[in-house]
């Protein structure tokens, strides 16, 4: 592991796809009332966990992120009655898949945080980057791994193309 | 090589010639040994050309997704049957526009194996033909069909349509077998086994899509691989761009995949493409109770909810 950062300069980079109603007031609430949790996470605003493709999630691997977190409001609470329990269909399938494919377990996560719970989404968030540090740096599907990036690049932040 | 019955051909002829299709998709000889070739009978006097036997591996079905709107009849294996299923529930087809001549498969011959068997290389079968439907010869050598047709179709538990309007030949016992063996063999490995199994399985391919066109159910207008605005992943076929592009286009399919393997056997790198489908199809049966193409009006998985669905993934 000669080419990945070391333990003490590292620091995953997680993206964050929160639902509008419940998990990003969530986030804004533990802002507020100023929970502490890592600066770890890049947060990605959606209107509803339903609204978030797998492809968004294999895609955030592929480009570098070294975690990826959904969260979206508990199950009957969402703002559009239905969103999220098509959302948990499609994502109990994705994690079973991606770890068959040799994933490692914890690198994509999955929570319910309503817009009430600021203490738990800095809970999440703490959990979150926790199983991530000890997981090391996402090498699997990653682009940068053969492009080759080196690790001082792999830490910092991704110039992102316009779309 | 065996011509359709008398029977089953002038059925055909008949929907020709009425006008209640406008083609029928069927095998016919072609100049590949030990595989037949599809054809496209337009008119009735054609139908001679039709053959069926264990060389017909082609799904046919991935052709009515270009014949969209047409009247069209089409040969169906059991597996190609329940692809069909699949367009119906998607609304990608009509039933009313359809006429299926069903067969009862007990396997497809895998060429590569009886090249195998015999230590040649598989493009060196010239000689090889099917002996009626149990044996195959080749210079001199005899062997039985059912030791070299697909993995797959060993394990098939699907032999019978599960739609037609004309039921060809004897019915097939299913056998009571487990054909997700191969995907548990692959859970029970470490994650680091896996990834490892992963990368080695896809390694050979180079992003020709044949996987996807050969797929009954892949018929997107625009896949996801042709994109541009957004360009999910680049097409240089680099390690991480073909791992990323056989996730998705496999996680796609997942609560539809028949388990008909044409993309495996479509692949020309050989990748084993059913080894990430089946593993969908599990899930979707453990998770949710479905198994895609046997029930043309129930609602597939993705596409329905429950509220006491599986949560124990969430944190």
């Amino acid at each position: 592991m000669t080419e990945s950062p070391t333990a003490t300069t590292w620091e995953p980079k997680i993206l964050a796809f929160l639902c509008n109603w419940c998990s990003y007031a969530g986030a804004d609430l533990a802002g507020t009332s100023r929970f502490q949790y890592p600066p770890n996470v890049r947060v990605i605003r959606v209107p509803c966990s339903g609204r978030v493709n797998p492809i968004f999630i294999v895609e955030a691997l592929h480009h570098g992120a070294d975690g990826v977190l959904v969260s979206g409001c508990h199950p009957g609470d969402c703002h559009y009655l239905v969103g999220n329990y098509f959302a948990r269909r499609r994502f109990a399938l994705l994690q079973r898949y991606l770890e068959y494919l040799g994933i490692e377990k914890g690198r994509v996560q999955f929570s319910w945080v309503s817009a009430s719970e600021g203490a738990r989404f800095a809970e999440v968030v703490t959990k979150v980057t926790d199983d991530i540090k000890k997981l090391g740096p996402s090498r699997r599907l990653n682009i940068n791994v053969t492009r080759g990036a080196t690790p001082a690049a792999l830490n910092q932040e991704p110039e992102f193309e316009a779309r | 090589m065996s011509a359709l019955p008398k029977a089953v051909q002038e059925t055909i002829a008949g929907w020709l010639s009425s006008g209640a299709i406008e083609v029928f998709i069927g095998y016919e000889r072609g100049p590949v040994p030990l595989r037949a070739t599809p054809v496209f009978v337009r008119r009735p006097e054609d139908v001679v050309r039709l053959i069926w036997d264990a060389s017909c591996e082609n799904n046919l079905v991935a052709f009515l997704s270009k014949l969209r709107g047409k009247k069209v009849g089409l040969m169906v294996k059991g597996c190609d049957s329940r692809a069909v299923i699949g367009l119906l529930q998607e609304g990608q087809v009509i039933r009313e526009n359809l006429r299926l001549v069903g067969v009862s498969c007990p396997g497809v011959v895998d060429p590569k194996k009886v090249a195998a068997k015999l230590a040649v290389n598989v493009d060196d079968l010239e000689d090889a033909h099917l002996n009626g439907a149990q044996t195959l010869l080749m210079g001199g050598q005899c062997m039985a069909i059912g030791e070299v047709i697909y993995d797959l179709c060993r394990d098939c538990v699907h032999h019978n349509p599960a739609l037609s309007d004309l039921q060809m030949g004897e019915a097939i016992a299913d056998p009571a077998a487990d054909p997700y063996e191969h995907v548990r063999e692959i859970e029970s490995l470490s994650t680091e086994e896996r990834w490892a199994r992963f990368e080695r399985e896809v390694q050979h391919c180079n992003l020709c899509y044949a996987c996807r066109n050969a797929c009954p159910l892949c018929y997107c207008n625009t896949c996801f691989a042709d994109r541009t605005m957004p360009r999910w992943f680049s097409q240089t076929a680099q390690p991480e761009d073909v791992q990323f592009f056989q996730t998705i286009r496999t996680f796609h399919l997942s609560g539809r995949c028949v388990g008909c393997g044409a993309c495996t056997r479509a692949c020309p790198q050989g990748v084993n493409l059913r080894s990430l489908l089946d593993k969908l199809r599990l899930d979707v049966l453990e998770l949710y109770n479905y198994e895609a193409g046997s029930d043309p009006n129930a609602r597939p998985p993705l596409t329905t909810y429950r509220e006491d669905d599986y949560n124990g993934f969430v944190m």
